[in-house]
């Protein structure tokens, strides 16, 4: 217990907050920026259990505000998840962390949601947390929205029968494209979100919910702003997704998506409509002899030819890159893998 | 009089951090439409709405002096 000393000296956790803290399962949806500074201050603090969960794979441009990655990291273009695990476990071994490489769907997250006791945003789209929501909502589940672009973050703790939940508060899925992170984002503002939300996570996982932050912040450290809003007025009593009678819409919808543009990245994610399990070595060997530019590591196929760029997933995901055309990203998708 | 605050993009859209309307016994709804029109910000449906500290629903009547601050959800993370 020494490694913790300096928090069981904080009074309202002491060695029984950590000890309950030691016995928690945190899942982290998504290791950008705002997931790797909640995920490695959670790994430094003694939560018990870490699932960390990403679909994309480190480059050079995420290392100015994702601590979590390095240079060698962005070279081999690994996924996310998987260096996030590594990394962890150098920081924490004391602590069990598990790593999923691959799309947050329903699915996945019903699977998860079994037992886990605390979900941390670190999302970079809304189709995603609007699936945390509803997650959230039918397991009983808390979660802490966070998000940021530019100098300007929000963040706000939702407790499914106490708060209103991201649906009240947004009533409808802000439209794709709009707060993409095309104006760019500075490292601390990602660091004052992610230190409310662990903050929070760290009151949750410790039972301090009486401690909880009841309003929705939102900052911005560039222009010297600081919001903080109180929302219970917007608990929504015929809320589809935590009202009276919830029918958690987008839990059903989301499994018909296939493709999705990535925020600011000008690039396509393809997904098949099952999940597959590629034979990678061999679908390499296949494309260099088709003249293509093949890397890549365990997890993924990097292939370049002329301007295309296309990273291909252990599970049959695949990332096209240099387009926002989802019926293109689509065919190209099927030309190379039928 | 009421006061509007931009937040986020909505300050370089409409290029000013505050404002001040004729809006008193006006609802959101009805004073994001004119913020739209008047100080050409494209993006206000989605934006949350808080009064006085404090987020209010679309069909929110405002009153005289009340501070109105349109704060647009933004996605990256």
């Amino acid at each position: 217990m020494e490694r913790y000393s300096r928090q069981i000296l904080f009074e309202p956790i002491g060695r029984e907050g950590q000890k309950k803290l030691s016995q928690k399962h945190v899942l982290i949806v998504g290791t950008g920026a705002l997931g790797s500074a909640t995920a490695e201050i959670l790994a430094r603090a003694g939560a018990g259990r870490m699932t960390v969960i990403d679909r994309d794979y480190v480059e050079e441009s995420n290392l100015q505000r994702q601590h979590l990655y390095s240079e060698e990291d962005a070279r081999m273009r690994w996924p996310k998840a998987a260096a996030a695990e590594k990394r962890l476990g150098e920081i924490n071994g004391l602590i069990d962390v598990n790593s999923i490489v691959g799309e947050a769907d329903a699915a996945l997250l019903e699977e998860l949601a079994q037992e886990v006791d605390l979900i941390l945003d670190g999302t970079d789209n809304f189709e995603t947390r609007f699936l945390i929501n509803d997650i959230s909502q039918k397991y009983r589940i808390p979660w802490i929205f966070g998000a940021c672009v530019g100098s300007f973050g929000m963040t706000y703790t939702i407790v499914p029968g106490k708060t209103p939940c991201l649906q009240c508060l947004l009533k409808q899925m802000p439209m794709q494209g709009l707060t993409c992170d095309t104006v760019g984002v500075i490292g601390p503002a990602v660091q004052m979100v992610a230190a409310y939300q662990a903050a929070e996570a760290l009151k949750i996982l410790t039972d301090h919910q009486e401690d909880l932050r009841p309003s929705f912040v939102s900052f911005d450290l560039w222009k010297n702003d600081h919001l903080e809003i109180k929302a219970g007025a917007l608990k929504d009593e015929s809320c589809l997704s935590c009202g009276a009678q919830p029918a958690y819409p987008f839990l059903s919808r989301e499994a018909r998506t296939k493709t999705t543009v990535l925020c600011g990245r000008d690039t396509v994610q393809v997904r098949p409509g099952k999940k597959r399990d590629m034979e990678l070595s061999a679908l390499a060997l296949q494309w260099r002899r088709a003249g293509w530019n093949v890397e890549g590591n365990p997890y993924l196929l990097s292939i370049e030819k002329e301007d295309l760029r296309i990273v291909l997933f252990q599970d049959g995901r695949a990332l096209i890159h240099g387009t926002k055309d989802e019926a293109m990203a689509k065919k190209i998708y099927q030309t190379l893998l039928g | 009089m009421i006061r509007i605050l931009f937040f986020a993009h909505l300050r370089e859209e409409t290029g000013q951090s505050e404002a001040e309307i004729e809006g008193a016994g006006k609802t959101i709804k009805q004073i994001k439409k004119e913020v739209v029109e008047q100080f050409h910000a494209s993006r206000l449906d989605s934006a949350m709405t808080a009064v006085n500290e404090e987020f209010v629903p679309e069909d929110y009547r405002v009153k005289e002096g009340d501070v109105v601050a349109f704060i647009p959800p933004v996605s990256g993370g």
